[in-house]
């Protein structure tokens, strides 16, 4: 069957300068693509620079929103951000899908962050591993956080029963 | 130099008039996932769904497969991204949580976008602010779900 429909979206994060990070997210479908550009900066996760451009708006629903970018800066990446970026961006001249671009392109540093302290735990606490639904040719888990070490990690207040690795597994 | 970057790529298709077929990926440096899901149409009601966590982190991960057909019988309007988050985020994973809602939003927009191409075919004139209207009086529960603005 050929596919009647796409969307596909992209989100980076690059280092600027010590403790300051471009974050790019973007999302393409048919009728619509926009960007969200936040510069945010440690230690405060909080965004230096915003700027969001609609690309393609083929339906023309999409308010003007130039205003909106300056009302970001400060704006910190971290607990209550959604309640304050919905605040911002959505609502009668506001756009939630601009919104919720700007949260997932926030979301995407916090990611970003993740990355190396995950790895360094996998490779110096991880334990080797072979996944039945892994394969049956090709393995993409090798090596993984073990059960225990997960259930330290999920005594983090901001990870306890985030997802299932951090619930208590009675 | 990136540092990290994530795609989501999500294609939708028609099976028939009553049934839209959409499928997910999502790949970054930690996850990578798969999700496809059936969609009764008109009733926006999920029929199927099937995933595979295919790239994660912890020994842990696999556990959430389990809750995720828990949206089968759930329905495409304004609580279900809610829905997704908590109850199968939170009880599985919130990564494929947010694929399972850029899948469903998909299976809304691509019958949007299918309906407008049709009508633009017959009146390339057509005011898309009315033709919009026009689909939510036919597709009420989409309005607050769709997200066009």
């Amino acid at each position: 069957m050929i596919l009647e429909y796409q969307t596909n979206s992209l989100a980076t994060v690059q280092p600027l300068a010590q403790g300051l990070w471009r974050v790019t997210a973007r999302t393409e479908d048919t009728l619509f693509s926009a960007e969200v550009i936040l510069d945010i900066m440690a230690p405060a996760l909080d965004i230096r620079n915003a700027r969001i451009e609609v690309k393609r708006d083929a339906l023309g629903l999409t308010p003007d929103l130039s205003g909106v970018s300056d009302k970001l800066i400060g704006v910190r990446v971290g607990p209550g951000m959604t309640k304050i970026v919905r605040g911002l961006i959505v609502g009668e001249t506001g756009s939630a899908r601009i919104a919720e671009l700007m949260l997932e392109a926030m979301e995407m540093l916090v990611n970003a962050l993740t990355v190396p302290e995950l790895r360094k735990v996998t490779q110096s606490m991880g334990k080797d591993v072979v996944f039945p639904h892994d394969g049956p040719k090709v393995f993409l888990n090798d090596r993984v956080i073990g059960a225990e070490q997960a259930a330290m990690m999920a005594s983090n207040p901001r990870l306890k029963d985030s997802c299932v690795v951090f619930r208590d597994p009675t | 130099m990136l540092i990290y970057s994530r795609i989501k790529s999500v294609g939708a298709q028609k099976q028939g008039e009553n049934r839209r077929v959409v499928s997910g990926v999502l790949e970054d440096e930690l996850y990578a996932m798969q999700c496809e899901i059936a969609v009764d149409w008109p009733t926006l009601t999920i029929e199927s769904v099937q995933t595979r966590m295919k790239r994660f982190t912890t020994e842990r991960c696999p556990l959430a497969s389990e809750v995720f057909t828990r949206a089968e019988g759930w329905r495409l309007d304004s609580e279900l991204d809610g829905k997704i988050k908590k109850e199968l985020g939170r009880m599985g994973c919130r990564h494929m949580a947010i694929l399972m809602v850029d899948c469903c939003r998909a299976v809304a927009r691509a019958e949007l976008t299918r309906e407008l191409a049709a009508a633009l075919e017959v009146d390339p004139g057509l005011d898309k602010k009315e033709f919009v209207q026009d689909f939510f009086r036919r597709y009420p529960e989409l309005k607050d779900y769709l997200q066009l603005v």
